[in-house]
């Protein structure tokens, strides 16, 4: 699992997730996520575009962050996951405590309001 | 009727080995799609709950995974000696209307659920756990369908 930081523009950052979030996964990232983005209070677009699998552990890692930056004035959208992982993310109704978009552009304005 | 026996320790070196077996395995009988995805994400969430929450004091628990393939199921079985826990009558969280109020835990067992066509469990005389979860190998059967 890794996670690479993009560039941030018009105040809102953007992360790139490949691999699978899986115990293991989760194990690897979110210690370094979670500094990365809560700290500072980011406004961030999540891509999952390219997270192959994802477990209940990655959704407790999602709301975990995402509450953390609320109460710094942050915000989390997620957006480009791969039908399968979209499956999860309704299943576990993930999209009402967390915008969920499909694609960069709806997520980036979703983000930056 | 292809069948693969997978035995570990439940530690998270164990879990992962484990879960390598199990993939592995699963490539042999090339599962694909939304029944791989969901043999996956059972494998991921019952073995999770057995690591956090199957042992007490400290015991390092002895699990084992048996996974059958048939034409139109996959068939995981969850042989554990931890604490007695059956997953079958666990309601499903309620969704949360808040980031604020939203609770964390629950999630898996829902998934799994999702996931399975049954669900069926025992505790043995030995006293361990035998969990049995059907998999439909049609391609609708992703997770909430």
């Amino acid at each position: 699992m890794q996670l690479q930081l993009g560039k941030k523009v018009d105040g809102v950052l953007n992360v790139l997730l490949i691999g699978r979030l899986d115990t293991p996964g989760v194990d690897r990232i979110e210690t370094q996520l979670t500094a990365q983005l809560v700290p500072r209070g980011e406004r961030v677009t999540i891509d999952l575009s390219r997270v192959e699998f994802l477990g209940s552990i990655g959704i407790r890692m999602f709301i975990t962050i995402a509450r953390a930056l609320a109460r710094n004035g942050g915000k989390m959208v997620l957006y480009g996951a791969q039908p399968s992982v979209a499956q999860v993310l309704e299943t576990t109704s993930l999209h009402n405590i967390i915008p969920v978009r499909s694609d960069a552009d709806a997520a980036t304005a979703v983000a930056r309001g | 009727m292809p069948r693969v026996e997978i035995r570990f320790p439940a530690t998270h070196e164990g879990f992962a080995k484990g879960f390598e077996q199990l993939r592995s395995a699963l490539d042999v009988e090339r599962l694909e799609g939304a029944p791989r995805y969901n043999a996956e994400l059972v494998f991921e969430e019952i073995v999770a709950n057995i690591v956090e929450h199957g042992a007490v004091g400290g015991r390092i628990l002895d699990v084992r995974v048996t996974l059958e393939t048939l034409h139109d199921s996959v068939i995981l079985t969850f042989d554990d000696d931890g604490v007695a826990f059956d997953p079958r009558g666990l309601a499903d969280p309620v969704p949360s209307k808040s980031l604020e109020e939203a609770k964390i835990g629950g999630f898996g067992l829902m998934l799994v659920r999702h996931a399975a066509s049954s669900l069926d469990y025992v505790r043995t005389a030995a006293g361990r756990n035998q969990l049995r979860v059907k998999v439909p190998r049609a391609a609708a059967s992703a997770p909430g369908s």
